[in-house]
């Protein structure tokens, strides 16, 4: 297989003796950055440590860079794999100093080289002069890059990222991750990244796999994900969005509440069948110079937008965007307008 | 409660005593010297019983590692100088050991130790094998509490199982282990019963020695205040590692799934680790005890004893946790940085060697005695005794030592229940006094009666200041194995020191299930 740094093939799991993972198959090429994304309990944990390690493959095998790191008969030790990884409660030694932890992985390097290796790092994630604290005397965010540091000093093949910003608040959470993504894209480290958080993921990730029930249900860039999601649990959980029924009315058209709609390509769908059409709130926009009304029955101010909900009069709830300065009362008749590029429609079950 | 550890300070700083310059002359050194070689060898002892096994416990499943894992605690249950006095009555040169080794031409080298048992060494080996507990819990603990995360990122930095140890796991684990073996110190430099019975001359030997062979009270209690000093230092020591311990276990993921499964010659390497320490610290010298009393104890002799030492340790410890639950109260509802300065100070008295406390109530107490004396002379009233010497003065001198013990378990009690639940009492229409009885009495009950438990049981051990303190003809369990070990009665012996023995085992026992459940 040319051209993939990371190859799963056919990785079953299990953790307290239930299946987590099952015949799951993905690769990463060098260089890229990752994302495993799924709600919690979906098993992306078990299959980061399984990478790393610390847990014995049920069938399949991984690869690193043509090396097998482990099948079902096969288990290469964690210390051997050149697998890095940042921990989702940090890990950092709570008895070594900022340097002693980023130098930990360091050993048979000769002294001068490992100090360089160490200033490096810390003029990378942007805390230069910090060699000699104490991992209790730094914020959350800085105790996070230092472990990032850490894990990135031995120059691994691939970096592990366990849920690394969960114990950050939002804010944070989401600048550190595009921060993290600057660092790893300019030292080219192969990386892949587990979450729950889906704007976490797209602040990180080349390209996510979603992860339902085992196995990945899509893996794709954050735009194709968000936009066009090839199973209603993918539209569903990355991002918000209703489902409405329609009806096939053409090869690229549907007969909607909204109407009738047509697509840029064909629709692989019998004329007259009945499908789910996916609508997320940027589809649905405000606008005061539209003939088509609706009234506001929920908002939700963002600050830089609103989201609105807004029942239309066959009685179907939809979200809508609409600008930060257009504020609304409830219970009012609001025009909207639809903006839709590309439609998402699944068959009914 | 700080009067005689005052007292005791005060006489550092006092006028020299002509005995005490003979003192520095010639016995000072040789006490100093004596009681920092024991402690140092006590302190080899307890860490390399104790860590090992606690190793074991944490890292690897054997068979029969559970049972081990809380067998290692019974060996809290014996006093030193119980186990002392066991292993003299079996090892002794006319006893059936070295006289079935004799009989076997046993080399001299194999018989050599055994028959110099009465020495430092030996005195150090009896302190070590009751003592390594405090660093197995410790150092269990600190292992049970370290991340798994924090070894595996060892690994995934490159790192093998045995350089992850040595970097990670024991780094993180040296206060933890440090605090332990400074408990056991200071348990060793209180210890009397042991070093006066092998002939060992320490600090506390030497403060009784003092006190009744040259009549000397100064002296005596500059003696004690010479090892206080060195006492404070461990306490001081034992704290910092203490702060260590608190940061260094974090709320990070437990050790659980991380111990690995060992079998064969290693499992069995593993348990005779575990075993041996429980062997000769506990089964031994209790299997000893139990066969001595069965054949040889004239129970009878035994009650009046067992009556005295049961009344006084219930009693002292119903006064002492009620004590400790006022200095509690009084922290909660009028909180100063002066009332805890004070706490602290009351708590110090744990670390205080009995011989030590009982120089410092002796000493203001038959002060006070000669005073009333004095002005009752006129009168005809011939001098007595009305504080020294009596129940009072022992009782006193318990809740000097023992209150710290009270303390800890009392506060650790009250502090669970959280100022909102007295809140939302007083908000759903309860009195102070409602609060107290249906909130704080039920939920305090568990943590008073193991402060009771606890310190009954520590009064029934304790030697020295009862034996300086008590009353003229009071015996108890304690100061009655003393006195027939010290005739040489080893046998006779036996009973007091199982019964203080079996007493002793009720609150290993709890300590265990309460370290289980964590």
């Amino acid at each position: 297989m040319d051209n993939a740094a990371l190859i799963i093939r056919d990785v079953s799991l299990t953790y307290d003796k239930t299946a987590v993972i099952k015949n799951l198959s993905m690769t990463l090429k060098p260089q890229e950055l990752g994302c495993l994304l799924g709600p919690s309990g979906c098993g992306k944990s078990t299959l980061l440590r399984a990478i790393a390690g610390f847990q014995s493959l049920n069938s399949g095998e991984i690869w690193l860079d043509d090396q097998l790191l482990a099948s079902t008969t096969q288990t290469m030790p964690p210390e051997a794999r050149g697998v890095g990884m940042v921990f989702q409660d940090i890990a950092l030694f709570p008895h070594l100093s900022v340097a002693e932890n980023i130098e930990f992985g360091l050993t048979g390097w000769p002294e001068s080289s490992r100090r360089a290796r160490v200033s490096e790092l810390l003029q990378l994630i942007g805390l230069p002069g910090l060699e000699s604290r104490y991992p209790h005397e730094l914020s959350g965010g800085q105790q996070q890059r230092v472990a990032l540091a850490r894990a990135m000093a031995p120059k691994p093949n691939l970096l592990l990222l366990d849920e690394p910003f969960s114990g950050l608040d939002t804010e944070l959470r989401s600048r550190l991750a595009s921060e993290v993504r600057t660092i790893l894209k300019s030292d080219g480290i192969c990386s892949l990244l587990v979450t729950h958080d889906q704007r976490e993921a797209f602040d990180f990730a080349d390209r996510i796999a979603v992860i339902h029930d085992g196995h990945i249900c899509q893996f794709d860039t954050p735009y194709q994900l968000y936009h066009e999601p090839t199973s209603p649990f993918v539209a569903q959980f990355v991002g918000p969005g209703e489902m409405v029924d329609a009806v096939i009315v053409g090869p690229r058209a549907v007969d909607s509440p909204l109407g009738i709609l047509t697509n840029d390509t064909d629709l692989e769908f019998a004329n007259g069948s009945l499908v789910k059409l996916f609508l997320r709130p940027d589809d649905l926009i405000h606008d005061d110079d539209s003939d088509y009304h609706a009234t506001l029955v929920g908002k939700h101010f963002r600050g830089a937008h609103h989201l609105y909900e807004v029942r239309l009069d066959n009685g179907i709830v939809l979200g809508c965007f609409a600008p930060s300065h257009h504020n609304h009362a409830i219970g009012e008749k609001i025009g909207v307008t639809l903006d839709i590029e590309h439609l998402v429609v699944f068959p009914t079950h | 409660m700080a009067l005689p550890i005052a007292v005791v300070l005060g006489f550092l700083f006092a006028g020299e005593s002509e005995v005490w310059a003979h003192l520095a002359d010639t016995l000072l050194a040789r006490y100093a010297g004596n009681s920092l070689l024991l402690s140092l060898l006590v302190a080899v002892g307890v860490i390399s019983i104790g860590v090992p096994a606690a190793w074991m416990i944490s890292f690897y499943r054997f068979p029969g590692r559970d049972l081990l894992s809380w067998l290692l605690l019974l060996p809290l249950a014996y006093p030193a100088y119980i186990l002392a006095y066991t292993y003299t009555g079996v090892l002794d040169y006319a006893g059936p050991v070295l006289t079935w080794m004799r009989e076997s031409n046993a080399p001299d080298w194999l018989m050599a130790p055994i028959l110099n048992l009465k020495s430092l060494p030996g005195a150090a080996l009896m302190l070590s094998l009751v003592l390594y507990p405090y660093v197995y819990l410790m150092a269990r603990a600190a292992f049970l509490d370290q991340s798994a995360n924090l070894m595996e990122a060892a690994y995934t930095l490159g790192q093998t199982r045995w350089s992850v140890f040595r970097r990670v796991v024991i780094p993180m684990a040296r206060p933890a282990i440090a605090a332990g073996t400074l408990l056991a110190l200071m348990e060793t430099l209180a210890d009397f019963g042991t070093v006066q019975f092998f002939g060992v001359q320490t600090f506390t030997t030497g403060i009784v020695r003092t006190y009744y062979g040259f009549g000397d009270a100064v002296g005596a209690a500059q003696l004690s205040s010479v090892l206080l000093s060195f006492v404070v230092v461990l306490v001081v020591f034992e704290r910092l590692s203490r702060y260590r311990v608190r940061y260094y276990s974090d709320r990070l993921r437990k050790l659980n799934q991380a111990s690995l499964h060992i079998s064969g010659s290693r499992a069995l390497l593993a348990q005779t680790l575990c075993f041996l320490p429980v062997c000769f610290g506990f089964l031994i010298p209790t299997s000893l005890l139990v066969y001595w009393t069965a054949f040889f104890a004239e129970l009878q002799s035994l009650w009046a004893v067992t009556l005295n030492s049961f009344v006084l340790a219930g009693g002292s410890s119903v006064l002492i946790v009620a004590v400790a639950l006022m200095v509690a109260y009084a922290n909660r509802l009028y909180p100063s940085k002066w009332l805890s300065h004070l706490t602290v100070l009351v708590g110090l008295g744990y670390a205080l060697p009995g011989v030590v406390i009982a120089i410092g109530v002796l000493l203001p107490f038959s002060a006070i005695d000669h005073w009333i004396s004095d002005r009752l002379q006129p009168f005809g009233v011939a001098p007595s005794l009305y504080l020294s010497g009596t129940i009072f003065a022992l009782v006193f001198a318990y809740v000097v030592r023992f209150l710290a013990v009270a303390n800890g378990n009392v506060f650790s009690g009250l502090s669970r229940i959280r100022p909102s639940l007295d809140h939302s009492g007083r908000l759903l229409g309860l009195s102070q006094m409602g609060v107290l009885k249906s909130i704080h009495v039920p939920l305090m009950r568990g943590s008073v009666l193991t402060a009771i438990l606890v310190c009954f049981v520590d009064i029934l051990k304790e030697l020295p200041a009862t034996i300086m303190l008590r009353p003229f003809n009071f015996d108890t369990l304690a100061v009655k194995a003393y006195a027939l070990a010290g005739e040489e009665r080893l046998i006779d012996a036996a009973a007091p020191s199982l019964l203080i023995v079996l007493v002793g085992l009720l609150p290993v026992i709890w300590l265990n299930r309460s370290v289980s459940k964590e």
